[in-house]
């Protein structure tokens, strides 16, 4: 008897559960195009994210407070996904009410700090989300004919570690003092909450993507570079 | 060449780190990003540079000091503004505060105010006040519906056709924090003779904690109860047979007055008084025949006619989890203690302690264990829905809805064991194993999901019992849990089971 109902409440429960499988559920980071050159014995690559601001995100530079930008790049090996060298780029954006101009600084995560004033929300965007020109890797870690790309993420407003934690604590128990449900508070019933679900991304905004394929020693494919700014200086 | 073993041997760290949080994770999970409390796909997996440690500058302050003049929020029609303001004014902000304009504290006014669950969206800004360096704050909120379901009991069994009902709350009546809540429970006439149909009702109203967000939090819960309850007059236990059972008819109409404080680091306080009056009417058939042919009165564990339940009862609630829903660490530890006597006008003097404690342990790949204890006892009498029912045990089982039971179903016996005769009892106990594995991450609509299989073994016992064997059993579950933009879903085998208990 039970061994049937078991039977049958697995086939309901499977035909419920019909959706899309994790394997559907995959997917791959979008490509984009980077553009790899060597100088002083170093790889450099250049691309930019301002895709990472939408219309909203732009109107909110003007908010007075801080807009950050991460940007973080792995170099790896084609062929194994093995990793050969990361680079980050850090970036805030903080626009003066009174001055009307948009302070932006920006770091490599090497100690150096670069600071600028921008009068326009399009060259505070390009200072803060391009990576031009970024020493990636020495050359000398690189193989010949090694075929090599380029993974790429960006964030906007990132959440800290401090805060993801409090963040977590306010979800589990509001501040209001109610708790909210889960879903062991139901002993696995079906439905718990339904309608307000409030989610909060580890960032406002995200972009990611990957390189087109580069090997050391043959020419890189001719790529569009993030066109330089007007006085920007690095 | 050691140089370089190690600068790549650290690459590697911090590349595993960047595409675990990244591009790979799309590949690999599902998971192009790591939503918070999903602990999949955070950037500091393998050490390696977490958002937290890319994205500080040495220096933390940058671009203009501000001093606030006024606090202005916009964008509010339903929620109060005092409640908004209040909350910035647990984190510091406020009329007279100075800051910078990269002050950590107003992405934290943002997010803490996100996580009431009342807005889509919150943004702050500020606007030149009456001289350089004074501003007024602006908070822009975007609200949502708050309408929140709890729970739906659409349900049949063999001893009843049909119930069904809903729990539903307004989470900000009048824009006030206000918890306004509401639920029925009805059902068709069940077979067990002298049986009624059932019909529950709660109306629940939860006001903000008094003295602003860290005070005293007080709700009211009204409760009536029209039900039977069943008991078997004949057959072996495992018979569900509703024609081999009695039905009584109990009125309960009461409340319940709960005061609840949240401490710091994650600690939940609550006191509650309650108060019931109680209608019982007992059948003409008042014992059972068991299979060897001997009768045994039947215990209704209520008092016929008039009576009242009187109880005073306080818990404490330790919630470290991750996250409610997909938690991958942390637990949550629950003990409540709860005692009836006369001197609150109860006819019933019992006391009854119940623990509950989940512990999640984070396992590779963005899997989770879970480990659930569920114990507890009671001394005295209390009336039988005061006590541990069966099916609130047995994932497999019908549960009660709103405090009422619809089935006559025995426990499945997986062991053979004498637990097919438990229905209600004074002691209970419950561990269960739960192992649970990401399958979606941040898919549209649906935030996550994880597959999970959770097995266990559930005990019962009375004092009076007289038991064969030790009154244990196995059950489990199998299924899917999803976290969706619109609820918390759980399609599982023993969901399916015990909505259609035959």
């Amino acid at each position: 008897m039970w061994c049937h109902r078991v039977a049958a409440a697995v086939v309901l429960a499977s035909a419920l559960a019909a959706g899309p499988s994790p394997a559907a559920a995959a997917d791959p980071a979008p490509l984009r195009a980077v553009g790899f050159a060597t100088k002083n014995g170093r790889l450099n690559v250049s691309v930019g994210l301002q895709d990472l601001f939408g219309e909203a995100e732009r109107e909110r530079l003007k908010s007075g407070f801080a807009t950050r930008v991460l940007v973080r790049a792995a170099l790896e090996e084609a062929s194994t996904g093995e990793p050969v060298a990361v680079a980050v780029q850090r970036a805030e954006i903080v626009y003066d009410i009174w001055d009307e101009k948009f302070g932006v600084r920006t770091s490599d995560g090497l100690g150096v700090e670069r600071r600028a004033v921008s009068p326009t929300a399009d060259e505070a965007i390009w200072r803060a989300a391009v990576l031009f020109e970024l020493p990636m890797v020495d050359l000398a870690r690189l193989r010949p004919g090694a075929e090599y790309v380029l993974a790429v993420r960006g964030d906007l407003n990132p959440i800290s570690e401090d805060l993801l934690i409090e963040v977590r604590r306010w979800l589990v128990q509001p501040a209001r003092g109610q708790r909210r449900l889960g879903a062991g508070d139901s002993f696995f019933g079906s439905f718990v909450s339904i309608f307000v679900n409030p989610r909060i991304e580890d960032s406002e905004r995200q972009v990611r993507f990957i390189s087109q394929p580069f090997v050391l020693g043959v020419a890189p494919t001719p790529t569009r570079q993030p066109r330089p700014q007007p006085g920007r200086s690095r | 060449m050691l140089r370089g073993m190690l600068a790549r041997a650290g690459a590697r760290l911090v590349a595993a780190a960047i595409l675990l949080a990244g591009a790979r994770a799309a590949v690999a999970a599902g998971s192009p990003d790591g939503a918070v409390g999903a602990d999949t796909g955070d950037a500091n997996v393998a050490g390696g540079p977490s958002a937290a440690d890319a994205v500080a500058f040495p220096d933390p302050r940058f671009g203009p000091r501000y001093v606030i003049e006024a606090v202005r929020v916009a964008g509010n029609r339903k929620t109060e503004t005092s409640l908004i303001v209040g909350e910035l004014a647990v984190l510091g902000l406020g009329p007279g505060v100075s800051l910078d304009a990269s002050d950590a504290r107003v992405e934290a006014a943002r997010y803490r105010l996100l996580s009431l669950g009342y807005f889509l969206d919150v943004h702050l800004s500020v606007t030149r006040g009456s001289k350089r360096g004074s501003v007024v704050l602006v908070v822009n909120v975007e609200e949502r519906g708050t309408l929140v379901i709890n729970e739906l009991f659409p349900a049949t069994s063999e001893a009843t056709l049909f119930w069904g009902g809903a729990d539903a709350s307004e989470m900000n009546f009048l824009g006030r924090g206000i918890n306004l809540g509401a639920g029925f429970v009805v059902s068709t006439k069940p077979l067990v003779p002298e049986a009624h149909a059932g019909l529950g009702l709660r109306l629940h109203v939860g006001v903000p904690p008094l003295g602003g967000p860290n005070g005293v939090g007080l709700s009211v819960t009204g409760l009536y109860n029209d039900g039977s309850e069943f008991y078997r007059t004949s057959g072996p236990d495992s018979d569900a047979d509703p024609g081999r059972f009695i039905a009584t008819r109990v009125r309960r109409v009461g409340g319940v007055l709960t005061a609840g404080k949240t401490f710091t680091h994650n600690l939940h306080v609550t006191v509650a008084f309650r108060e019931e009056q109680l209608s019982a009417t007992l059948p003409a058939l008042r014992s059972q025949t068991l299979p060897d042919g001997t009768s045994v009165p039947i215990d209704f564990m209520v008092q016929e006619g008039a009576s009242r339940v009187g109880t005073v009862a306080a818990s404490l609630d330790y919630d470290t989890r991750s996250d409610p829903v997909l938690p991958r660490s942390g637990m949550r530890l629950a003990l409540s203690g709860e005692v009836g006597t006369w001197l609150l006008g109860s006819s019933y003097s019992y006391v009854k302690t119940v623990f509950n404690g989940s512990v999640y342990l984070k396992m590779p790949h963005g899997h989770a264990l879970g480990f659930h204890l569920f114990g507890g006892a009671i001394e005295g009498q209390a009336p039988y829905f005061d006590r541990f029912f069966i099916g609130d045990l047995d994932l497999l089982l019908p549960r009660r809805a709103l405090g009422i039971n619809f089935s006559t179903q025995p426990a499945p016996n997986f062991l053979g064991t004498s637990i097919a005769g438990q229905r209600y009892a004074n002691y209970a106990g419950r561990l269960l194993i739960e192992y649970a594995v990401p399958i979606w991450r941040h898919r549209g609509w649906v935030y996550g999901g994880d597959a999970f299989v959770a097995v266990g073994v559930l005990a019962m016992a009375s004092d009076d019992d007289t038991l064969t064997s030790p009154p244990i059993d196995l059950t489990g579950d199998l299924g899917l849990r999803l976290d969706t933009y619109v609820g918390v879903f759980t399609v599982s085998i023993a969901n399916v089971l015990s909505r259609s208990s035959f």
